[in-house]
């Protein structure tokens, strides 16, 4: 199974979350909030990146012996 | 001669008084097949029973068919209780049903019932329990028929919403008597991959349809699941043991998908608007520290630091003034202190003392010339001594014969004491 090569797409958009509270809450030094801002926006570019190049997951089907297989629904 | 044949009005009434009377046929327990069933607009329905060799009119008024938890169709077997009487302008007899359930389903109602008071009780619908649903899957397991409509919706849906997410089918049997241990074993598998939510479920149809997903091991299988459980079984009004045990119910399959998965275009647009966030907070402390250095540079004294000089300056003459006075009232002290000394230390000087005493001497001497008793012996005065040499200045104090000594001015004269002749000297 493809395992996951990067901190999951949740945790990500979790950290971005608080990330940005932060800033927001505004009683960060300046070279914090420069750090902290960079960083958001790499999450931001890493996000829309998942977003935007959708490589449609394939679909699969456990078979009876354990092994995978695709599976596409007859419309 | 025709008045002993009577209406049919009056002979219906009649027949009607005596159904009516009769208790059996107050409340009665009907089996029978539906059949020619027809709902009428008015909500009322109409319908007869009917068993192999026999039929029976039959109607539920609206406000009781409301409370009917199945469809009723021709050709369903249904368990009936209501009263018979008679419908006195067709003269035909009918049953008025009250209460209508699915035959076979009556007792599965109540191992329902029973069942889910039972996990209830034991706490297996306990909210503390409910597994949250994540947000944003990656990969998601599905236990359904490999076929039919739930898993054509369920994956429609996902790849509608979120085609980044994996899917992985379990394919089980969803109806019949083999089919609670096939979705067991599938929830158990799903349960040994690495998913982030197992939908579980199937497509509509009736109570015996879906009572595999009433069974007591499948609720067991998806209490004991670690990933967290969507259940979608049947229609919206259709509510299994699996239902009330999963994590989240969804109304439907399609519903469940919806659940499971968030809306890639809100998403986008949601990342999209945490970034402007981030950006407006950067701005807003970019320029919160702008106006903080503007206003110190403002300040007055980056502005012209000579006044600080100044004040400086000014203070430090204050400080001259104050030290030269210091000083001056100190050395005055000082010097008072020092001729105070001085005066003393003449005043006390030796050579000074010395002279003084010698002046103070010869006051002395004059004043002791002046008052010398001797001097007296100049202008021919003179002390008389006795033995023991102390001046005699009475008569009292010398006796016949003594022997006593007069001073002259220039010696003295042993004498003998011849007389004492007493004479007060007046002066």
């Amino acid at each position: 199974m493809a395992k996951e090569k990067e901190t999951k797409f949740e945790d990500k958009i979790k950290e971005l979350e608080t990330i940005i509270n932060e800033l927001e809450s505004g009683d960060i030094d300046l070279e914090a909030s420069i750090e902290k801002y960079t960083k958001a926006m790499k999450l931001v570019k890493e996000c829309d990146d998942k977003l935007k190049n959708i490589e449609e997951q394939v679909n699969k089907i456990v078979k009876e012996n354990g092994e995978l297989e695709n599976f596409t629904v007859e419309e | 001669m025709n008045n002993k044949y009577l209406t049919v009005s009056v002979i219906n009434r009649y027949l009607k008084d005596q159904f009516d009377r009769n208790e059996h046929l107050r409340t009665v327990f009907l089996k029978g097949e539906i059949s020619n069933f027809k709902g009428h607009t008015t909500g009322h329905l109409y319908f007869s029973l009917k068993d192999e060799n026999s039929r029976i009119n039959a109607i539920m008024f609206a406000s009781n068919a409301k409370k009917l938890k199945f469809v009723p169709a021709d050709g369903k077997k249904v368990l009936v209780t209501g009263r018979i009487s008679i419908y006195e302008a067709t003269g035909s007899y009918q049953i008025y049903v009250d209460d209508m359930q699915e035959d076979g389903v009556g007792n599965l109602y109540l191992a329902f019932e029973k069942l889910k008071a039972d996990l209830e009780k034991e706490g297996l619908f306990d909210q503390k329990y409910k597994k949250p649903i994540p947000k944003y899957p990656n990969r998601i397991g599905i236990v359904t028929a490999p076929t039919g409509a739930a898993i054509r919706d369920i994956l429609s849906t996902i790849k509608r919403r979120y085609p980044i997410c994996q899917t992985l089918l379990f394919p089980c049997l969803v109806q019949g008597e083999y089919a609670a241990d096939d979705i067991v074993r599938n929830i158990e598998l799903a349960n040994t991959y690495d998913l982030d939510v197992l939908i579980v479920g199937r497509g509509g149809g009736s109570i015996e349809d879906l009572w595999s997903f009433n069974e007591e091991k499948v609720a067991r299988a998806i209490f004991a699941s670690r990933i967290p459980i969507i259940s979608a079984v049947g229609h919206e009004i259709d509510f299994t043991i699996a239902d009330f045990v999963a994590d989240l119910r969804a109304p439907t399959p399609t519903g469940a998908a919806e659940m499971a998965v968030p809306n890639l275009t809100d998403l986008s647009k949601y990342i999209n608007q945490l970034s402007i966030r981030s950006k407006e907070a950067m701005i807003k402390q970019v320029n919160y520290q702008k106006l903080r250095l503007d206003s110190i540079k403002s300040s007055y004294i980056l502005k012209s630091p000579m006044i600080m000089f100044d004040n400086r300056k000014q203070k430090l003459d204050i400080l001259v003034d104050k030290l030269n006075i210091n000083i001056l009232n100190k050395t005055k002290i000082y010097r008072q202190k020092i001729n105070h000394l001085k005066s003393n230390y003449l005043l006390n000087n030796p050579k000074e003392l010395y002279s003084d005493y010698v002046t103070n001497l010869a006051n002395l001497l004059d004043k002791l010339e002046l008052v010398n008793p001797l001097h007296v012996l100049k202008r021919g005065y003179s002390v008389t001594y006795n033995q023991s040499n102390k001046v005699i200045g009475s008569i009292k104090k010398v006796k016949k014969d003594d022997l006593v000594k007069i001073r002259l001015v220039d010696g003295y004269v042993e004498s003998k004491v011849i007389e004492i002749v007493k004479e007060v000297y007046n002066g």
